[in-house]
């Protein structure tokens, strides 16, 4: 369990938090790390820093795009975990969260994975395709609980009561609640489902609940904001404002002002 | 069964073996888990159930045409001066494969279950023809994923299944890409059912398939011992997810007196070349970079064996020694494909041509009683220009 991540969601301010997903050294390691200062400096409360891989699985075309971008430039789970490093040097209170699939933690292997995370000053990783059936998925969570770090879970609409039960029972930080049924970037999200599902979590457990997919505009984060989750995640609508301006100079400052427009509606 | 039957795997939880060589698993996303569960509940229901399992062997008489035949090899025996070749003619079937098995019995299961809407992934393109064959037969509408580059050497197959009322998604790449979007597809509509063509991808999918082919095993025995009086000395198959090979051997696991071989396309070989990793819902042997970020391509002619990773009960058979790997490169294909069809009259699919390459190299030192079987899995038609590309049209 994450000390930093608790300390996040206990806070009063803002009372939606943002949980702002990148590509990590997309388009490259320079900007990913300056458009992530910028993040940071405009009121992410969580930085979610995606590895890539060659099949992950849930990914939507945007992601996609962004993923075989890193891979042909050579990029590698290493290479990430050294830019949550920076980014943790940048600032030391902000949410860091590695997101991605098993296939590359697996062979980094797990053990060394744990801690190397733990050195560069992560918080909590999330594995898109290890559920806890997954024997990888055991080893990983009780290392990751061995270091203090949160294995953050996801749940989403076809998860039935006992499985939403069981993976409340095991997550640590926050739960991560998909909000479609689908990759991302894709399907947009309904705010009647939304709410639903949040109050049938609420009713089982008092871990923050950060919902996120299908999310595209500040206007509608605000509205899945009112269902009453703690958190907001937003991933390809950034990836995709990176790629629109991909050969802006200004591209930094320009992120920084768009993740304002998100923080501000959540305040 | 007994305790240490080869045949008791996988466990609940889709494992092949035991500690941290256990292979296959599933490694997927939240999203299907629910689904994959309901498949797994809906099978052991479905094969507990005589009357779903007669239905079964109904469509395989009269839908497949099943039994295929195991046809004695004479000239092709005679040829290479040593063992007696016998072929299990599966590319007899009707579609052309022993993918159409495979098909029948997720639809029949997925009827089973209440489904209306299926999705599939194709290599070669036999097994979405196969599918949506079957789905035309049942009403139930198909979307059929396949990568460009198969799209264009297969064409046949495509233009046979847009006949039966699927529809086509084109994706970039080839098999591997085609399953990596058909789980994004499932993702996007878990209410579907996905039939997948191989004992590849989380269980309980390698479980399912390996039983529905595992038809091909059972009928080589009966043929074997009415025709041989004896079950085969050797089986030998052709893998790329490894569904045809899996139930070609499914039956005689437990007999070490049969010896199997399973032959892999060089290029894409993951149990002779591969190491462990999880992709694509399993744990099992894959071409992929040391760190594990990337699967790695290769071409073979064979575009149904042209895949970068295997099922994982073959990489739980690899590891017992229990079955022998190897591989075959796509001249040796090429040669034996016009041996095959000099001999014997047959236009084989490229695929099944790996197989008798090892047939070729196997049957030579062995006395004549010795029994070699062979599944011929595919028939040549879709590979005609591939063919023609290589070898020429009519090759002396």
């Amino acid at each position: 369990m994450s000390e930093r991540l608790k300390k996040i969601f206990e806070s009063k301010s803002p009372k939606t938090k943002l949980v702002a997903y990148f590509v990590g050294c997309y388009p490259d390691y320079k900007s990913s790390l300056e458009t992530i200062k910028q993040a940071i400096d405009n009121g992410a409360s969580v930085i979610e820093v995606g590895y890539c891989t060659s099949e992950a699985s849930a990914e939507g075309p945007i992601i996609k795009e962004a993923h075989d971008h890193v891979l042909a430039n050579g990029g590698s789970l290493k290479e990430t975990i050294k830019l949550v490093k920076d980014i943790r040097n940048y600032n030391s209170k902000v949410g860091i969260l590695l997101m991605g699939y098993i296939a590359n933690l697996y062979k980094y292997p797990i053990n060394k994975f744990v801690k190397d995370i733990k050195d560069s000053g992560t918080d909590a990783c999330l594995v898109v395709d290890a559920p806890h059936e997954l024997k990888e998925e055991n080893q990983l969570r009780d290392q990751l609980n061995k270091h203090g770090l949160s294995l953050i879970k996801l749940v989403a609409p076809t998860t039935d009561d006992k499985r939403l039960q069981d993976i409340i029972n095991i997550s640590t930080g926050f739960i991560y609640q998909v909000n479609v049924a689908g990759v991302t970037g894709v399907k947009n999200a309904k705010d009647e489902d939304v709410n639903n599902f949040v109050k049938r979590i609420k009713k089982l457990t008092d871990t923050p609940i950060c919902s996120g997919f299908g999310i595209k505009s500040p206007e509608d984060a605000k509205k899945i904001a009112n269902s009453g989750c703690d958190g907001i995640v937003i991933g390809s609508a950034f990836v995709k404002y990176i790629q629109d301006n991909i050969n802006d100079k200004n591209l930094p400052q320009k992120i920084g002002t768009y993740v304002k427009s998100f923080v501000d509606i959540l305040k | 069964m007994t305790k240490n039957s080869l045949k008791n795997g996988p466990d609940e939880l889709g494992y092949y073996g035991i500690g941290e060589n256990a292979m296959g698993g599933m490694a997927v996303g939240e999203t299907l888990m629910p689904a994959l569960h309901e498949l797994n509940k809906g099978f052991e229901e479905a094969i507990k159930d005589q009357d779903f399992l007669d239905e079964y062997a109904y469509y395989c008489k009269h839908y497949i045409g099943r039994p295929s035949p195991l046809y004695y090899a004479e000239n092709l025996t005679k040829n290479l001066g040593g063992a007696k070749i016998l072929f299990k003619q599966e590319h007899l079937n009707h579609t052309g494969s022993h993918k159409v098995n495979n098909s029948l019995f997720q639809i029949l299961l997925a009827r089973r279950m209440k489904k209306t809407h299926l999705i599939c992934e194709s290599g070669a393109g036999q097994h979405f023809s196969a599918t949506a064959a079957v789905a035309a037969k049942f009403n139930m509408p198909l979307i059929g994923v396949m990568g460009k580059t198969d799209i264009a050497r297969v064409n046949q197959n495509v233009v046979k299944a847009k006949h039966y009322g699927a529809k086509l998604k084109a994706v970039e790449g080839s098999l591997k890409e085609a399953i990596t979007f058909a789980i994004k597809t499932w993702t996007s509509n878990p209410d579907y059912a996905y039939i997948i063509g191989s004992c590849v991808s989380s269980a309980p999918f390698p479980k399912i398939v390996t039983f529905a082919q595992s038809i091909i095993g059972k009928e080589i025995r009966e043929q074997s011992m009415a025709q041989e009086g004896k079950i085969p000395d050797m089986i030998v198959g052709c893998l790329g997810g490894g569904s045809n090979f899996a139930g070609s051997i499914y039956e005689f696991l437990d007999e070490p007196s049969v010896k199997k071989i399973g032959v892999e396309a060089a290029e894409t070989a993951a149990l002779s070349n591969g190491t462990p990793g999880i992709m694509q819902g399993m744990k099992t042997y894959m071409l992929q970079t040391n760190d594990g970020s990337k699967s790695l391509g290769g071409s073979s002619l064979g575009a149904g064996i042209q895949y970068f990773s295997v099922g994982p009960m073959h990489a739980y058979l690899k590891n017992l020694n229990a079955v022998e790997y190897t591989s075959a490169t796509d001249k040796e294909i090429l040669d034996a494909y016009k041996l095959v069809a000099k001999t014997e009259g047959i236009s084989s699919a490229l695929e099944p041509m790996a197989g008798a390459a090892e047939v070729i190299k196997q049957a030579k030192d062995k006395s004549k009683d010795y029994t070699i079987c062979l599944s011929l899995c595919g028939r040549g038609e879709k590979d005609l220009d591939t063919i023609e590309q290589h070898i020429g049209k009519d090759f002396e």
